[in-house]
């Protein structure tokens, strides 16, 4: 009669709640009927086959409780081990529980051996703290809940990064799981001054974000705004990485990204290390990096792992690609139909001979096959592996040299968009290369309608449009507010800056050096630990 | 857009020297200066610097006023609006002969085919997209664009001197003619083009950001320019002669023609229309800057930005219907540089004596 009666209060509720779209305004308790507790949870939850609900005794005493966990993203062994077991039988004899002992107080201090344990006391906690992966005991006669973190489950195992690929340099990634992604950067930067801020973004989807930086290396002004931006995110799921990248960032009207995302956790720390925030969203292994500038979007990770020498003439390469994958049809549209007085007499006749027979105007012929290229590309991408052969077969040799032959277009536009291909795999950013290819077809029409003349409009406003993007208020073209401390890094590459080639061991001392607020006593600096515990 | 935009010292030096190069580098200066045109242009900058300090005095006294802020301060709103009016005229004015110079060496060197109106008005709708975007863009914009500028600079040169086409005895006789014409040559025409064109700049100063070191910053950057300016002219001359470079309308153009090394690098017409582009567009934008900011000014418009839009379209229609033919518009720029530009420094410099003698009246008076 009493439960039926409590359900039914419940329920109301429950009702109230739905109501109530904020769920602020009244905040549901638990009851102390453990019946109760759990009749309760199973509804919200729907009665579904995964939740876990176990009853038991605790050791010798008696007292009933009640165990609620989701199969699958729980870790089972932990379940059983640390709380199940130890909370039925190896419940100490010794310590007996008194009868007007508090339970909780004394579970959590005799019969837990979880290193996280937290208390709760309202049902939207308890159903958050389930569904997040924890393992819920509910005690007869008790208004509160323990909750155990035994977060775990089948997870994809730490790989390397396939989108981000180094010849020397540490071999892992990210993973889908947030905390194993924050782990991988801890682990590399070994400073108390680093801070983790977790946010949960998602009515429905209620998403673990964390954001991570080096406080003091970072101006906490860009810290505030990032807050800001993430907390005023009101939206109901949250895809992934790409999706709060959209939601954070500055302009909405543009092509280029201005939100750096990297698989790689010692890219990851670079940008940390370098006064960045770094934004893990759980399920995605590509962390977010604000604010990002145009030119972070040509480095690789890489850069640092070779000889300073070679790593600027492979930067200085990657630059000279991208003018080529920008401008390198409409430049020779632009040469074709209005400066054919540029081209050197021997090329320009080697050149007539072979558009001798091309029915098309330059810029249709360099946009068909532009177009082909284009299609090649995206469905190499999207093909299952086995046909990629046939795919080869078909661009090389139909869309390639058979229509050469044919007469559709001339030899020099195959290697002109061959090149332009070729160059835009060069920068290491799949989602600059993308915008490089979005502005490429513009540049190709200013140049078909005015020539040179139209690829310099259009580069102004290509330049333009780009000094006017910020990426968390900071400008996007580094180059200018021109600053040069920080170009070094954009040209050199990294090994010049001794501070910064080695980030493990100096660069967080030298941060604080410099920063002058809070010099760390010499022991802080992780450089004496690493000695000290060299000489032990 | 912030209450107050910066604009940093790297960025006014990189902006006043393509600003000071922009249509100088190309076309003809000092009217029939010839032979010594380079030292025409090296004599006439100490001038030019003199009226970059006055600008940067004026900038001092009133920190948050533009140009036709302080006039109306200096000679009082009634006389002060119409004077300011006569500024905004002379910028749109200066901004379309820009335009003009930039549409007819595009048509005369290769795009005799094009209509003259199109060429214009896609330059213009880039004119008015960066105003658009707000001052602070357009300087981002020239930091990245002088560096272009250099590296054009620097291989059309590297190629004029290994071709071979410079015969240093076209620059003979130095001072052939005396001194007398030289200095004449440079005052008040090349004085007054390119240099009496800095008056721009006093819609400008107010949004710099560490304003101790403009003064500084500015004169560094005339002296550069004239250095490059005097060089290019010097080159030409020395490749063409005195006579065919008096003669031509875009000498640097001829120059670059006679270009030919190693069989293959025989076409560097580009890199001057480029060049070319590349300078008028920013002298342009600033003269249109200029007369946005004046009329936002004058007239109380509280958007500034939006102006760019009639502003932009008044240029390009005064480009196109100013003159027509180019002999027309060459001598519309004599009257010019020879009659509208010196009374307008000449304006600036009463506005000084105005601004001092009123200064020491006030201080007797309180004291």
């Amino acid at each position: 009669m009493m439960f039926s009666k409590n359900l039914y209060r419940n329920k109301k509720k429950i009702h109230q709640k739905t109501g109530d779209e904020s769920g602020r305004g009244a905040k549901l308790f638990l009851s102390p009927v453990l019946a109760d507790n759990l009749a309760h949870i199973q509804n919200e939850l729907g009665n579904s086959p995964d939740i876990i609900v176990k009853l038991f005794e605790i050791g010798t005493s008696r007292t009933q409780a009640g165990a609620v966990y989701v199969d699958g993203i729980t870790d089972k062994n932990m379940v059983n081990q640390y709380i199940l077991h130890s909370l039925m039988l190896e419940t100490h004899a010794g310590v007996s529980l008194e009868q007007d002992q508090n339970v909780l107080a004394f579970i959590n201090a005799n019969a837990l051996t979880l290193g996280e344990v937290i208390v709760l006391k309202d049902w939207d906690s308890v159903i958050l703290s389930v569904l997040s992966g924890n393992t819920v005991i509910f005690f007869e006669s008790t208004e509160e809940a323990l909750s155990g973190n035994t977060k775990g489950g089948e997870q994809r195992s730490i790989t390397e990064s396939s989108t981000e690929v180094v010849i020397r340099g540490p071999k892992d990634g990210f993973t889908e799981s947030i905390g194993t992604n924050v782990s991988l950067v801890r682990r590399r930067i070994k400073s108390s001054n680093i801070r983790l801020e977790p946010f949960k973004i998602g009515l429905v989807t209620q998403t673990n974000v964390a954001i991570m930086y080096i406080q003091g290396t970072v101006e906490d002004s860009l810290v505030q705004e990032i807050r800001i931006r993430l907390q005023n995110i009101r939206i109901e799921a949250l895809a992934g990485s790409e999706h709060l990248e959209e939601l954070i960032q500055d302009q909405r009207m543009t092509p280029f990204p201005t939100i750096m995302n990297s698989e790689r956790p010692d890219t990851a720390t670079g940008y940390i290390l370098d006064g960045r925030i770094a934004i893990f969203v759980d399920g995605t292994p590509f962390c977010l990096i604000a604010p990002a500038t145009f030119f972070m979007y040509f480095k690789s990770v890489e850069d640092y792992y070779q000889r300073p020498e070679a790593a600027v003439i492979i930067q200085l390469l990657r630059y000279a690609a991208l003018i080529i994958s920008l401008f390198g049809p409409s430049i020779y549209i632009a040469a074709i139909t209005f400066h054919q007085e540029m081209i050197p007499t021997p090329l320009l006749l080697s050149l007539a001979a072979q558009r001798e027979s091309v029915p098309f105007p330059a810029f249709l012929e360099a946009l068909m096959m532009e177009f082909a290229f284009e299609i090649l590309r995206e469905a190499g991408i999207r093909m299952p592996r086995a046909i990629g052969q046939a795919v080869s077969i078909v661009g090389a040799l139909v869309l390639g040299q058979a229509a050469v032959e044919a007469g559709i277009v001339s030899s020099a536009m195959v290697i002109v968009v061959a090149l332009t291909g070729i160059s835009s795999f060069s920068t290491p950013s799949y989602n600059m290369a993308l915008a490089i290819r979005l502005i490429r077809f513009g540049m190709m029409a200013a140049a078909a309608l005015l020539g040179f003349y139209g690829i310099a409009i259009f580069s102004i406003f290509l330049i333009g449009h780009l000094c006017g993007l910020a990426s968390l208020g900071v400008p996007y073209m580094s180059l200018s507010p021109y600053v040069p401390e920080d170009q070094r890094d954009t040209l050199f590459g990294q090994p010049l800056m001794t501070n910064a080639s080695n980030p493990e061991l100096t660069a967080n001392s030298n941060r604080h050096v410099t920063n002058g607020e809070d010099a760390p006593s010499s022991s802080d600096s992780p450089l004496n630990h690493l000695n000290g515990s060299g000489s032990e | 857009m912030s209450k107050m935009s910066a604009i940093s010292p790297t960025q006014l030096f990189a902006m006043i020297i393509l600003f000071e190069l922009g249509t100088a580098l190309v076309v003809p200066i000092g009217l029939g200066a010839g032979t010594n045109a380079w030292l025409s242009i090296l004599l006439a900058m100490p001038g030019g610097i003199i009226l970059y300090i006055l600008i940067v005095y004026f900038d001092k006294q009133y920190p948050t006023l533009i140009l036709s802020g302080y006039i109306r301060k200096i000679v009082g709103a009634y006389i002060g609006w119409p004077i300011s009016l006569l500024y905004l005229v002379f910028f749109i004015y200066n901004s379309a002969r820009n335009l003009r110079e930039a549409g007819d060496l595009l048509i005369t060197s290769s795009y005799d085919q094009t209509p003259v109106v199109f060429i214009h008005a896609v330059m213009i709708s880039a004119v008015i997209y960066v105003i658009h975007k707000g001052i602070k863009v357009l300087f981002r914009v020239g930091e990245i664009y002088i560096l272009i500028m250099l590296s054009l600079g620097i291989i059309s040169n590297i190629a004029v001197i290994f071709s071979g086409a410079i015969d240093i005895r076209n620059l003979l006789p130095i001072l052939g003619e005396g001194w007398i014409s030289t200095i004449r040559n440079a005052y008040p025409n090349i004085f007054m083009f390119p240099f009496g064109e800095l008056i721009c700049f006093t819609t400008i100063l107010t949004h710099l950001k560490q304003k101790k070191i403009a003064r500084k910053t500015g004169i560094l950057a005339i002296i550069a320019s004239t250095i490059l300016l005097s060089m290019t002219h010097a080159i030409e001359v020395a490749v063409i002669g005195a006579g065919v470079y008096n003669r031509t309308t875009f000498p640097l153009f001829t120059v670059i023609t006679t270009v030919e090394l190693a069989e293959y690098l025989q076409r560097l017409d580009s890199f001057v229309i480029l060049a070319l582009i590349i300078g008028v567009f920013f002298k342009m934008t600033i003269y249109a800057y200029a007369a946005s900011a004046i009329a936002a000014d004058i007239f109380s418009f509280q958007e500034q930005r939006k102006l760019a839009y009639p502003v932009g379209v008044i240029i390009f229609l005064v480009s196109v219907l100013s003159a027509w033919s180019f002999p027309e518009h060459n001598n519309e720029g004599a009257t010019v540089v020879n009659i509208v530009l010196p009374v307008l420094v000449a304006i600036l410099v009463l506005l000084l004596f105005i601004h001092l003698i009123k200064k020491r009246f006030m201080t007797d008076r309180t004291i």
